[in-house]
Protein backbone atom coordinates (compact mmCIF):
# COMPACT_ATOMS: atom_id res chain seq x y z
CA UNK A 1 0.00 0.00 0.00
CA UNK A 2 1.32 3.83 0.24
CA UNK A 3 1.72 3.41 -3.87
CA UNK A 4 -1.30 4.72 -5.57
CA UNK A 5 -1.94 2.68 -8.90
CA UNK A 6 -2.91 3.69 -12.39
CA UNK A 7 -5.61 1.06 -12.45
CA UNK A 8 -8.78 1.64 -10.32
CA UNK A 9 -9.00 -1.62 -7.54
CA UNK A 10 -13.05 -1.86 -8.54
CA UNK A 11 -13.92 -2.60 -12.24
CA UNK A 12 -17.65 -3.05 -13.62
CA UNK A 13 -18.04 -5.99 -15.21
CA UNK A 14 -21.54 -7.63 -15.84
CA UNK A 15 -21.43 -9.93 -12.86
CA UNK A 16 -21.41 -6.69 -10.99
CA UNK A 17 -18.22 -4.78 -9.15
CA UNK A 18 -14.60 -7.23 -9.06
CA UNK A 19 -12.68 -6.31 -6.78
CA UNK A 20 -8.24 -6.38 -6.80
CA UNK A 21 -6.84 -6.06 -3.57
CA UNK A 22 -2.97 -7.06 -3.13
CA UNK A 23 -2.32 -9.47 -0.42
CA UNK A 24 -1.22 -6.61 1.80
CA UNK A 25 -3.77 -4.57 1.08
CA UNK A 26 -6.09 -7.23 1.50
CA UNK A 27 -4.20 -7.88 5.70
CA UNK A 28 -4.34 -4.25 5.90
CA UNK A 29 -8.04 -3.44 5.10
CA UNK A 30 -8.68 -6.26 7.50
CA UNK A 31 -6.96 -4.79 10.32
CA UNK A 32 -8.92 -2.05 9.83
CA UNK A 33 -12.68 -3.71 10.77
CA UNK A 34 -11.86 -4.43 14.51
CA UNK A 35 -11.31 -0.77 15.27
CA UNK A 36 -14.72 0.07 14.05
CA UNK A 37 -16.31 -2.96 15.87
CA UNK A 38 -14.80 -1.43 18.70
CA UNK A 39 -16.30 1.64 19.03
CA UNK A 40 -16.00 3.22 23.03
CA UNK A 41 -18.49 5.71 24.49
CA UNK A 42 -19.56 9.00 23.67
CA UNK A 43 -17.34 11.51 25.18
CA UNK A 44 -14.68 8.95 25.87
CA UNK A 45 -13.98 7.68 22.43
CA UNK A 46 -13.96 10.46 19.94
CA UNK A 47 -15.21 8.19 17.51
CA UNK A 48 -18.49 7.67 19.55
CA UNK A 49 -18.83 11.38 19.73
CA UNK A 50 -18.56 11.81 15.99
CA UNK A 51 -21.07 9.19 15.40
CA UNK A 52 -23.32 9.30 17.82
CA UNK A 53 -24.14 13.11 17.20
CA UNK A 54 -27.42 14.65 18.56
CA UNK A 55 -30.07 14.94 15.97
CA UNK A 56 -32.21 17.68 17.49
CA UNK A 57 -29.51 20.50 18.54
CA UNK A 58 -32.27 22.60 20.44
CA UNK A 59 -34.16 19.40 21.88
CA UNK A 60 -32.05 17.03 24.25
CA UNK A 61 -35.26 14.55 24.72
CA UNK A 62 -36.12 13.97 21.34
CA UNK A 63 -32.70 13.37 20.27
CA UNK A 64 -32.57 10.55 23.06
CA UNK A 65 -36.07 9.60 21.58
CA UNK A 66 -34.70 9.58 18.44
CA UNK A 67 -31.25 7.02 19.21
CA UNK A 68 -33.45 5.10 21.26
CA UNK A 69 -35.63 4.33 17.94
CA UNK A 70 -32.96 4.30 15.12
CA UNK A 71 -29.89 3.84 17.37
CA UNK A 72 -30.06 -0.46 17.06
CA UNK A 73 -31.00 -0.50 13.94
CA UNK A 74 -28.00 2.18 12.96
CA UNK A 75 -25.48 -0.19 14.47
CA UNK A 76 -27.09 -3.58 13.13
CA UNK A 77 -26.74 -1.79 9.24
CA UNK A 78 -22.75 -1.31 10.32
CA UNK A 79 -22.76 -4.88 11.64
CA UNK A 80 -24.01 -5.99 8.05
CA UNK A 81 -21.43 -3.78 5.77
CA UNK A 82 -18.94 -5.07 7.97
CA UNK A 83 -19.47 -8.51 6.82
CA UNK A 84 -20.20 -7.28 3.45
CA UNK A 85 -16.65 -5.74 3.56
CA UNK A 86 -14.74 -8.42 4.97
CA UNK A 87 -16.33 -11.11 2.23
CA UNK A 88 -15.11 -8.03 0.11
CA UNK A 89 -11.53 -8.36 0.67
CA UNK A 90 -11.06 -12.12 0.89
CA UNK A 91 -8.80 -13.39 -1.32
CA UNK A 92 -11.93 -15.88 -2.53
CA UNK A 93 -13.90 -12.08 -3.22
CA UNK A 94 -16.55 -12.47 -5.33
CA UNK A 95 -17.62 -9.83 -7.95
CA UNK A 96 -19.76 -7.05 -5.74
CA UNK A 97 -23.58 -6.62 -6.63
CA UNK A 98 -25.02 -3.31 -5.69
CA UNK A 99 -25.98 -3.52 -2.13
CA UNK A 100 -22.66 -5.10 -1.20
CA UNK A 101 -20.65 -2.71 -3.10
CA UNK A 102 -22.18 0.60 -1.13
CA UNK A 103 -21.65 -1.55 2.18
CA UNK A 104 -18.15 -1.86 1.56
CA UNK A 105 -17.99 2.33 0.20
CA UNK A 106 -20.00 3.30 4.12
CA UNK A 107 -16.97 0.95 5.81
CA UNK A 108 -14.52 3.21 4.10
CA UNK A 109 -16.05 5.89 4.70
CA UNK A 110 -16.76 4.85 8.63
CA UNK A 111 -13.26 4.02 9.02
CA UNK A 112 -11.74 7.22 7.68
CA UNK A 113 -14.37 9.14 10.33
CA UNK A 114 -13.43 7.08 12.81
CA UNK A 115 -9.38 7.14 12.34
CA UNK A 116 -9.79 10.62 11.63
CA UNK A 117 -11.85 11.29 14.76
CA UNK A 118 -9.32 9.77 16.85
CA UNK A 119 -6.37 11.29 15.78
CA UNK A 120 -7.94 14.29 16.23
CA UNK A 121 -9.11 16.12 12.96
CA UNK A 122 -11.52 18.53 14.04
CA UNK A 123 -11.10 20.77 10.53
CA UNK A 124 -9.99 19.94 7.22
CA UNK A 125 -6.70 21.81 7.58
CA UNK A 126 -5.81 19.41 10.63
CA UNK A 127 -4.66 16.54 8.37
CA UNK A 128 -1.79 18.50 7.02
CA UNK A 129 -0.61 18.25 10.92
CA UNK A 130 -0.88 15.22 11.18
CA UNK A 131 2.42 12.47 11.81
CA UNK A 132 3.14 10.61 7.93
CA UNK A 133 1.81 7.44 9.01
CA UNK A 134 -1.46 8.77 10.11
CA UNK A 135 -2.13 10.47 7.78
CA UNK A 136 -1.01 7.98 5.46
CA UNK A 137 -3.50 5.52 6.35
CA UNK A 138 -6.27 8.05 6.04
CA UNK A 139 -5.13 9.23 2.56
CA UNK A 140 -4.64 5.64 1.42
CA UNK A 141 -8.57 4.68 2.50
CA UNK A 142 -9.83 7.57 1.44
CA UNK A 143 -8.34 7.11 -2.80
CA UNK A 144 -10.04 3.58 -2.53
CA UNK A 145 -13.24 5.06 -0.96
CA UNK A 146 -12.58 7.71 -4.12
CA UNK A 147 -12.55 4.92 -6.86
CA UNK A 148 -15.45 3.03 -5.60
CA UNK A 149 -17.37 6.50 -5.35
CA UNK A 150 -16.56 6.90 -8.89
CA UNK A 151 -17.44 3.69 -9.76
CA UNK A 152 -21.01 3.84 -8.21
CA UNK A 153 -21.77 7.25 -9.62
CA UNK A 154 -21.62 6.12 -12.72
CA UNK A 155 -24.01 3.81 -12.37
CA UNK A 156 -26.50 6.46 -10.95
CA UNK B 1 -14.83 20.81 5.40
CA UNK B 2 -16.12 22.32 9.18
CA UNK B 3 -15.64 21.52 12.91
CA UNK B 4 -18.61 21.32 15.03
CA UNK B 5 -22.09 22.58 15.30
CA UNK B 6 -23.22 25.27 17.09
CA UNK B 7 -26.40 24.68 18.85
CA UNK B 8 -29.72 26.36 17.30
CA UNK B 9 -32.04 28.69 18.98
CA UNK B 10 -35.71 27.55 18.43
CA UNK B 11 -38.15 30.42 19.23
CA UNK B 12 -41.18 29.01 21.12
CA UNK B 13 -43.87 27.62 18.78
CA UNK B 14 -46.92 27.15 19.69
CA UNK B 15 -48.68 23.74 18.73
CA UNK B 16 -50.98 24.81 16.12
CA UNK B 17 -48.08 26.35 13.58
CA UNK B 18 -45.70 23.40 14.82
CA UNK B 19 -48.53 21.11 12.40
CA UNK B 20 -47.91 23.64 9.52
CA UNK B 21 -44.21 23.58 9.50
CA UNK B 22 -42.15 21.09 8.04
CA UNK B 23 -39.37 19.45 9.75
CA UNK B 24 -35.65 19.81 7.98
CA UNK B 25 -32.83 17.96 7.51
CA UNK B 26 -29.46 19.23 7.88
CA UNK B 27 -26.46 18.24 6.81
CA UNK B 28 -23.10 19.79 8.42
CA UNK B 29 -19.81 20.19 7.34
CA UNK B 30 -16.97 17.68 8.47
CA UNK B 31 -13.67 16.98 7.99
CA UNK B 32 -13.21 13.72 6.83
CA UNK B 33 -15.97 13.33 4.20
CA UNK B 34 -15.34 13.79 0.68
CA UNK B 35 -16.89 16.20 -2.18
CA UNK B 36 -17.33 13.55 -4.06
CA UNK B 37 -18.61 11.01 -1.40
CA UNK B 38 -21.29 13.51 -0.24
CA UNK B 39 -22.70 14.38 -3.71
CA UNK B 40 -23.10 10.45 -4.29
CA UNK B 41 -25.02 9.70 -1.44
CA UNK B 42 -27.07 13.01 -1.62
CA UNK B 43 -27.73 11.72 -5.39
CA UNK B 44 -28.52 8.22 -4.34
CA UNK B 45 -30.58 9.43 -1.34
CA UNK B 46 -32.56 11.98 -2.64
CA UNK B 47 -32.44 11.38 -6.41
CA UNK B 48 -31.07 14.85 -6.65
CA UNK B 49 -29.41 15.31 -10.05
CA UNK B 50 -25.59 15.97 -10.57
CA UNK B 51 -25.93 19.70 -10.13
CA UNK B 52 -28.42 19.72 -7.75
CA UNK B 53 -26.41 17.71 -5.56
CA UNK B 54 -23.46 19.25 -6.12
CA UNK B 55 -24.65 22.90 -5.25
CA UNK B 56 -25.96 21.59 -1.90
CA UNK B 57 -22.50 20.09 -1.15
CA UNK B 58 -20.78 23.08 -1.83
CA UNK B 59 -23.07 24.94 0.66
CA UNK B 60 -22.13 22.10 3.44
CA UNK B 61 -18.60 23.70 2.48
CA UNK B 62 -18.54 27.03 2.30
CA UNK B 63 -21.42 28.04 4.52
CA UNK B 64 -20.72 24.91 7.07
CA UNK B 65 -24.95 23.72 6.77
CA UNK B 66 -27.16 22.98 3.97
CA UNK B 67 -30.79 21.63 4.09
CA UNK B 68 -31.08 18.18 2.36
CA UNK B 69 -34.76 17.89 2.91
CA UNK B 70 -37.64 18.46 4.28
CA UNK B 71 -41.28 16.82 5.06
CA UNK B 72 -43.64 15.27 8.08
CA UNK B 73 -41.58 14.30 11.18
CA UNK B 74 -41.76 10.49 9.91
CA UNK B 75 -40.00 11.63 7.26
CA UNK B 76 -37.23 13.90 8.32
CA UNK B 77 -36.22 11.16 11.08
CA UNK B 78 -36.10 8.45 8.63
CA UNK B 79 -34.07 10.48 6.18
CA UNK B 80 -31.69 11.54 9.34
CA UNK B 81 -31.68 7.67 10.11
CA UNK B 82 -30.30 7.08 5.72
CA UNK B 83 -27.75 9.84 6.00
CA UNK B 84 -26.24 9.08 9.41
CA UNK B 85 -26.23 5.31 8.11
CA UNK B 86 -24.05 7.06 5.14
CA UNK B 87 -21.63 8.67 7.95
CA UNK B 88 -23.19 12.10 7.40
CA UNK B 89 -23.62 14.55 10.31
CA UNK B 90 -27.31 15.13 9.93
CA UNK B 91 -30.02 17.12 12.39
CA UNK B 92 -33.56 17.76 12.26
CA UNK B 93 -35.09 20.99 12.81
CA UNK B 94 -38.27 23.63 12.25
Amino acid sequence: MGHHREVSHFKTTRKGIVVSFSPEERSFLGDVLPLLSGIGETGVDPAATRLNVPVYLDDHDASDEWWRLMGQDLRAARTSDRSAFSRAISAEAKALDDEDANAVLRVLNEARLVLGARMGVEIEEDHERLPDDSRQVLDYLGWIQEELTLELSRML
Amino acid sequence: MLAMPTPVIVPDTNEETDIDLPWQVVVWNDPVNTMSYVVYVFRKLFGYDETKATELMLQVHHEGRSIVSDGPREKAEIDCFRLHNHGLWATIEK
